[in-house]
């Protein structure tokens, strides 16, 4: 097993154990011992990361654990990651896309799309998260005003779909549509509904938008 | 209410109407359009003349308000799209809306019928606070200063300056908790005032839908009560007022529905706003399908609707929707001046004037001292408007033109934003304990009453 | 104010107050530090521990009581977070004492000659468990929504009733928060007593108003000529223990209108609360604050796995029931399980899911049985009355057993699906079910019913 491997092996440990400090004081021996910090977020963050994702999956894990880890994973990126990047001027970490996410209007659940939200971020995708309860025209205006590749809207319940709706009429009354990419997903969307509305893809799982943002972004 | 079967339909078109941006709203389909129609049916007075009697030019107004009616329609900011009618649809609209109405309960109706200008019958009236914020502990005295006086048919409430002690949060459940504290203190009010069935506007306490529907309800206000909708400026609807619409529809509740066009906002001066007064009222029996319809136009800077410049185009706009429709108008009297002043007097009695000779099925008042000041509200005001409503029932435009202009003169010192005649709160007019005038307030209103008899040989 | 339903005004007006003025705290430091952290400390405090082979029926009262003991002090430790406020709504040990200790311990909804009264029970306690029945929110099409509800309403076995939600109003969809959810729920209301006249059941209390999705609907809903201050209406937390200003108005109205409501929650095995351990300690603090915040009725409690979206996975079966005995042993709680199946009808495996969690709970002390959401709520009617039926006859059997008795008849149905559930078998609509003349079953979905009964009684001697 190459170090990396094992440096792999101990990052993931810390990550389910919620050590912040830890993971950046292993981030910083790893990459003065020599390691480019793209292979160190490439060979111990991203695999790292889509362990957890695998056993959130399977509920070896649950919430918590994924979001402590995501914390970690970020607080390394800020501490380490970044500024190593910006002071070799090598290039950065790229993206694997920029995702807008939100609950509908009239919809107060979040924790479906916050699943997908963390699931999006362990796989490297950049997410806006708006929240809950976000109307339509402020999805198309943040839409624009991020920059974003793909637009996922998620709601649990089949009152709110209308507002779903609203936001590719918006986009059609801007002439923006063919600019994003539009997922749906939560209890009430169905494929049925998706296609009827022009949808991009729709997914029944965290699992499944990653996916589906994976084949878009390709 | 028969007209009520369109309600789906109403509600269709603000969910399939052409998507519009706000400002382009405001601007392409109010301020533009109102403009042009001013010009196209040459709708101007003479600037000296505070009520006019020319029918020529009512019909003219008319025409420009109905044309802005089918070509704007009303905006629903909730969707975003503009809601349109057809003019066959308008006209059916028109040509069924309800003429007369009975409101409340057992012993204590109050009869509503749509009148033509000039018209010698009995005008209803509805005296109130009219939403004006007072204390909890003076809800009671205040309401039923005004519920106790013979001459109003029913009543308006005020609105509370909190609830239990809290502040009542617009869109919370404190608005619920609000809504519920004016169920029971209204219900007080009017079995204190021996009148239980008599119908009280409501509720105050209610910005969104959430306290009307809550509070429009098993035990709470009644179907016979009367209930509002209003068009905010200009021509815009919500999803709040629809779903207070579709519940009082639903719950066969009357409707009371309003529209304050802004003198000086979009539809420009007086002319403008006649022009959109007439629109605002046609639309509001479109989008609302009420039994009353009410223009309450407000001053830009004062907030007032008695300002000299806005009586004219109040008038003749009534005087056009009167001769045209079966529409049961109201007049508003927003006044600048507060309880204690005599300008509060004098601008009431002028707005009933040109209300009543123009043609309204009822007078509304008195929102004292623009509806701002905590408190400034008593019923003598509102008998006095009552008073004035009926002695001007005798009277044509011709008569009772002078009579407005001489009004003006006397009030308008005070249509200014500094030194406002606001008057003085309920418990400094009134004896609280036994809900009657004090001599200061009592003197005033005799004198001003003497005023109407000498110098308009007006026997109030 | 009134009281049919035993609320205090005051309570009430604190609950709102605290909405106002508690401390402001942001959402996310709610999930992972509020919850996540003082759900975990709080386990390990009073070790409480639930093991993948623990019975599935436990009968440790003991831990029973350790687990209210927990949840008390969660409670406390806690309170309600209010999303529009985003503040902190606490109570100390002392007040949530008092509000719990004038719970009533039973109710009568509905009215005339069809009541139903809800009791307090304890485990094992020989006593009517009340069975509230129904297609609970499926959505189902306007055509057909008066025979796939009439074949439920006709059950006699059913005492309270729970309808599905309609796919559309009038021909256009259903926006929440607008006026075509007011639309919406007077056309519910009217369905809703057609249903009860046809069946010759007009005070039969019903679950209402389902198609609410804010508190537009319901309000539409409940008023003069809608439905009455005497069927049930509804008020819920969103996970973890979370309010907003809708379910307060809501709170409120039902103050005001003296409304009977029932009051529901569904912790997340998997999410913040973590695992089955987190999810019968979310059901004791739940209920407990939900009962300081809305004062409702009945108090309804439907974990859900956070992929597989069903309260009858085995985990959260086995969290469930020891929710319940915690708080049916220590409070005057009127609770109930919510059977959400993965599911659907037309398969034998729906009538294992609703019957091992009925059984369960109704051994550990439930008052009523909320049966049932089948294949999880989302495929356009996929429900019948006849899992409810199954449940029905299966809980009245188990009125009186013990928990050690039961334990068996639970792990032999949860065996019969719980390889299933990752991969569910969704089933078949209500009309191909049953037949649309008569209502009736078909016959082959009536022997799939028919076998698992004979399998019941085969097995344990029980006769349905």
């Amino acid at each position: 097993m190459s170090n990396l491997e094992n440096v792999q092996k101990d990052f993931l440990e810390i990550l389910l154990a919620g050590d912040s400090k830890k993971a950046v004081t292993l981030a910083k021996e790893v990459l003065e011992g020599g390691t480019a910090p793209t292979e160190f977020f490439e060979k111990c963050i991203s695999p790292s990361l889509e362990e957890i994702g695998k056993r959130f999956e399977t509920l070896d894990i649950f919430l918590p654990e994924m979001v402590t880890a995501a914390d970690v994973v970020q607080t390394v990126n800020d501490k380490v990651i970044t500024p190593a990047v910006e002071a070799s001027e090598s290039e950065g970490i790229t993206s694997a896309g920029k995702v807008l996410m939100a609950t509908v209007q009239g919809d107060l659940h979040d924790i479906g799309k916050n699943m997908v939200v963390l699931m999006l971020k362990v796989n490297g995708f950049e997410v806006v998260d708006l929240g809950t309860n976000v109307s339509p025209s402020e999805i198309v205006e943040r839409a624009e005003s991020e920059s974003v590749n793909i637009i996922g809207m998620s709601s649990l319940l089949t009152t709110c779909l209308p507002y779903m709706k609203d936001v590719f009429d918006y986009l059609d009354g801007k002439d923006t549509r063919n600019e994003y990419a539009v997922i749906m997903g939560g209890a009430a969307t169905t494929p049925e509904f998706s296609e009827e509305m022009g949808a991009n893809g729709y997914g029944h799982s965290a699992a499944e938008a990653v996916a589906l943002c994976q084949k878009i972004m390709a | 209410m028969r007209t009520r079967g369109r309600l789906h339909s109403v509600l269709d078109k603000a969910e399939t109407g052409p998507i519009v941006e706000e400002r382009e709203f405001d601007i392409e389909y109010i301020q533009k359009p109102i403009q042009a129609l001013i010009k196209k049916y040459d709708v101007k007075w003479d600037k000296d003349v505070f009520l006019t009697a020319d029918d020529d030019l009512a019909d003219r107004v008319y025409q420009a308000g109905y044309e802005l009616a089918l070509n704007t329609g009303v905006y629903c900011t909730s969707t975003k799209r503009r809601m349109v009618w057809t003019k066959a649809e308008l006209d059916e609209v028109i040509a069924t809306s309800p003429s007369s109405v009975i409101m409340g309960e057992g012993d204590d109706l109050a009869h509503i019928q749509a009148r033509r200008p000039d018209e010698d019958s009995r005008v209803a009236v509805c005296g109130g606070a009219y939403g004006i914020p007072v204390p909890e502990n003076l809800f009671v005295p205040v309401m039923l200063s005004y519920a106790q006086e013979p001459l109003l048919d029913f009543i308006d409430n005020c609105s509370l300056v909190s609830t239990y002690g809290r502040p009542i949060r617009a869109g919370s459940p404190w608005e619920s908790v609000a809504c519920w504290q004016e169920v029971d203190l209204s219900f007080e009010v009017v079995n204190r005032a021996g009148r239980p069935g008599m119908a009280i506007g409501c509720a105050e306490n209610s910005p969104t839908h959430i306290g009307e529907i809550s509070s429009n309800s098993i035990g709470g206000f009644r179907p016979s009560d009367w209930h509002h909708a209003a068009l905010v400026s200009e021509l815009k609807t919500n999803y709040d007022q629809l779903i207070k619409v579709a519940h009082f529809a639903r719950t066969g509740s009357h409707i009371h529905t309003f529209a304050n066009n802004i003198y000086g906002g979009y539809p420009g001066g007086a002319d403008g706003m006649a022009v959109a007064l007439v629109a605002s009222l046609i639309l509001l029996q479109a989008t609302y399908f009420g039994c009353t319809v009410n223009p309450g136009p407000t001053h830009a800077n004062l907030s007032c609707d008695t300002f000299p410049a806005m009586l004219p185009g109040i008038g003749v706009a009534l005087q056009g929707l009167n001769r045209n429709t079966d529409l049961m108008t109201t007049a508003f009297a927003r006044t600048a001046g507060g309880p204690g002043t005599k300008n509060v007097l004098y601008e009431a009695g002028a707005l009933a004037l040109v209300g009543v000779t123009s043609g309204i099925a009822l007078m509304e008042g008195v929102q004292s001292a623009v509806g701002v000041q905590q408190a400034h509200c008593t019923g003598l005001e509102a008998r006095f408007t009552a008073q004035v409503t009926h002695a001007a029932e005798k009277l044509t435009r011709e008569q009772a033109a002078p009579i407005v202009k001489a009004l003006t003169e006397k009030y308008k010192g005070g249509m200014t934003t500094e030194n406002r005649p606001i008057g003085k709160p309920f418990d400094q007019l009134y004896d609280v304990d036994k809900v009657v005038p004090l001599p200061e307030w009592q003197g005033m209103y005799e004198e001003v009453c003497q005023e109407f008899e000498k110098e308009f040989g007006l026997t109030l | 104010m009134g009281n049919i339903n035993g609320m205090d005004y005051e309570v009430l007006l604190t609950a709102l107050d605290r909405a106002e003025n508690g401390p402001i705290v942001d959402e996310k430091v709610w999930d992972a530090e509020i919850i996540g952290k003082n759900f975990q400390e709080t386990l390990k405090k009073y070790d409480i521990k639930l093991e993948k082979d623990d019975p599935y029926v436990t009968a440790d009262d003991d831990l029973a009581d350790r687990l209210w003991e927990a949840g008390m002090e969660l409670a406390a430790k806690t309170g309600v977070y209010c999303i529009d406020t985003k503040r902190h709504m606490q109570w100390t040990r002392d007040e949530l004492e008092g509000i719990l200790a004038v719970m009533p311990d039973q109710v009568t909804v509905g009215e005339g000659d069809d009541t139903a009264t809800i009791i307090h029970r304890r485990p094992e306690e020989d006593s009517h468990v009340v069975i509230y029945g129904g297609p609970f929110g499926i959505p189902i099409t306007e055509e057909l929504f008066i025979p796939f509800h009439e074949a439920y309403a006709r059950e006699p076995l059913i005492e309270i009733f729970n309808m599905g939600t309609l796919l559309s109003t009038r021909g256009r969809m259903i926006r929440a928060g607008s006026p075509w959810e007011s639309i919406a729920a007077w056309q519910e209301k009217e369905l809703a007593f057609e249903i009860l006249d046809r069946v010759g059941r007009p005070g039969m209390a019903m679950g209402c108003v389902e198609i609410a999705t804010t508190e537009v609907g319901e309000l539409a809903g409940t008023t003069y000529g809608g439905y009455r201050p005497t069927d049930c209406h509804k008020i819920n937390f969103i996970s973890e223990q979370k309010t907003a200003y809708h379910h307060l108005i809501e709170a409120a109205h039902y103050a005001h209108i003296d409304a009977f409501s029932e009051s529901y929650f569904n912790p997340m095995y998997g999410g913040y609360v973590g695992g089955g351990a987190g999810v019968a300690l979310a059901c004791v603090s739940g209920s407990i604050v939900m009962r300081a915040a809305y004062q409702g009725t009945l108090n309804n409690i439907g974990p859900t796995h956070v992929h597989l979206s069903a309260s009858t996975h085995p985990e959260v079966l086995r969290a469930l029931q020891l929710g319940l005995q915690a708080l049916s042993r220590n409070g005057n709680f009127l609770t109930s399980p919510f059977i959400r199946p993965t599911s659907g009808p037309g398969t034998k495996e729906i009538f294992y899911e609703t019957g091992a969690l009925a059984a369960a709970a109704t051994v550990a002390g439930c008052s009523y049985i909320d049966a049932a959401q089948s294949a999880r709520g989302t495929k356009t009617g996929h429900a019948s009355p006849l899992e409810v039926l199954f449940v029905a006859k299966l809980t009245h059997a188990l009125e009186g057993m013990s928990r050690v008795d039961a334990a068996p008849l639970v792990a032999w149905m949860v065996d019969r699906y719980k390889d299933s559930q990752v991969d569910p078998l969704l089933g078949k609509p209500f009309q191909e079910l049953h037949d649309l003349e008569t209502l009736d079953p078909k016959p082959e979905w009536q022997t799939l019913f028919d076998e698992v009964c004979q399998e019941v009684e085969t097995e344990f001697g029980l006769k349905l």
